[in-house]
């Protein structure tokens, strides 16, 4: 055998032994994440607005939210945090006739979700329920995210939240992103999320949450009924948050 | 050359006698040592007698205790189920975080983030609830 054959033959064999010790590797990794994903799969859980339901001065929905899960408030803007907040819409000089409007604006669980994608860590992630949530263990605060969400939705913890309401659910230690996640600690054990339950407790009944996949829910047939719109569909980002009267 | 004095052909038997002895020394002193040592100090908090219910066997939570709580971590997280094992599960019988917790992992060296953003009774709220309780 020549020095040309040997090395063409040599490498043939090296390349076949690593192909045969990475196969099932691979096969296990991607049987475990479907394994894993199994549970949650099918789900498709979005939320609908309904502006014309929503009181104007109302703050329901933003204290459960605080007391649900210790969503920090210092007082000063330029580090609280909001997962769901009220922003009011000055109409543009071009778009006469219309009224102020006071919006509730919140993380549109987009279907292609920016944030995730720039994530360097994976920390930020669609669950396959399509829940887009942040692995606080895994950030490390480089705050991609927060520039990629066109919905400026994402919050930096600037520092640490000083009160601790609901102690059964974790507070952020600071230097960590975070946004709505649609309170999937509740929705694990069967619930809904805390905003949901408390705009029906205040009688304005403006949030519907529920699974887009299954067509009987009361989300789905009003998404289907027409009128509910997204913000900035021509982003691609393909929100799950609608919204009526906008 | 002169011959030496101390060790010579007839008292080589004496010298590797004391040479043994010397050797086994230590070994004959940690047999004997439980004569006259007094009893160990308790090092962690006992638990409650619910311990029986821990997850896995005592020995295996000493070692493998934080494998299985970032296993739990990642379930919860990523597919929202977990192996049932919750800091607050922990919570329920070592009750003492300081004594229970800390204790072990402040003489280890290793630093504990984890009640940074999880919730632990601290020992000044364990005294209140107790004192409260009686």
């Amino acid at each position: 055998m020549d020095r040309r054959n040997f090395l063409k033959r040599g490498s043939a064999a090296v390349a076949g032994a690593a192909g045969a010790l990475s196969l099932p590797v691979l096969s296990s990794c991607t049987s475990e994440a479907e394994a894993a994903g199994s549970r949650l799969e099918g789900k498709k859980w979005g939320m609908l607005i309904d502006l014309t339901r929503c009181r104007e001065g109302c703050t329901a929905c933003m204290d459960a939210c605080r007391e649900e899960n210790n969503v920090a408030y210092h007082g000063d803007r330029r580090w609280d945090v909001h997962w769901i907040r009220k922003a009011t819409l000055h109409p543009h000089e071009e778009s006469a006739g219309l009224e102020e409007k006071e919006v509730l604006l919140m993380c549109n669980q987009c279907d292609e979700p920016p944030c995730a994608m720039v994530c360097p860590v994976q920390a930020t992630y669609k669950r396959p329920d399509g829940i887009v949530l942040v692995d606080h263990h895994r950030c490390i605060g480089c705050r991609y995210c927060m520039l990629a969400c066109p919905y400026n939705a994402r919050f930096f913890n600037w520092k640490e939240n000083p009160e601790w309401p609901n102690k059964e659910y974790p507070r952020r230690s600071h230097g960590v992103a975070e946004s709505c996640h649609f309170c999937a600690h509740l929705i694990d054990k069967g619930g809904r999320p805390a905003c949901v339950a408390a705009c029906e407790r205040s009688g304005a009944g403006a949030l519907i949450f529920g699974d887009l996949n299954d067509p009987g829910s009361e989300i789905s047939r009003l998404v289907a009924a027409g009128g509910a719109k997204r913000v900035r569909e021509d982003f691609g980002t393909q929100p799950k948050v609608y919204y009526l009267g906008l | 050359m002169k011959r030496s004095t101390v060790l010579t052909e007839k008292n080589r038997g004496a010298w590797a006698t004391v040479f043994t002895v010397i050797i086994l020394l230590p070994v004959v002193f940690s047999i004997l040592k439980p004569l006259w040592a007094a009893e160990p100090e308790v090092f962690l908090d006992p638990p409650d007698p619910r311990w029986e219910s821990c997850f896995r066997p005592k020995e295996y939570m000493r070692f493998h205790h934080m494998d299985l709580l970032k296993e739990a971590r990642s379930q919860v997280i990523r597919d929202g189920s977990g192996n049932g094992i919750t800091l607050a599960g922990c919570g329920d019988c070592h009750r003492n975080r300081e004594a229970f917790c800390d204790r072990c992992h402040e003489k280890a060296s290793v630093s504990l983030d984890c009640f940074g953003c999880h919730y632990y009774l601290t020992p000044s709220e364990l005294e209140e609830l107790e004192g409260g309780g009686h």
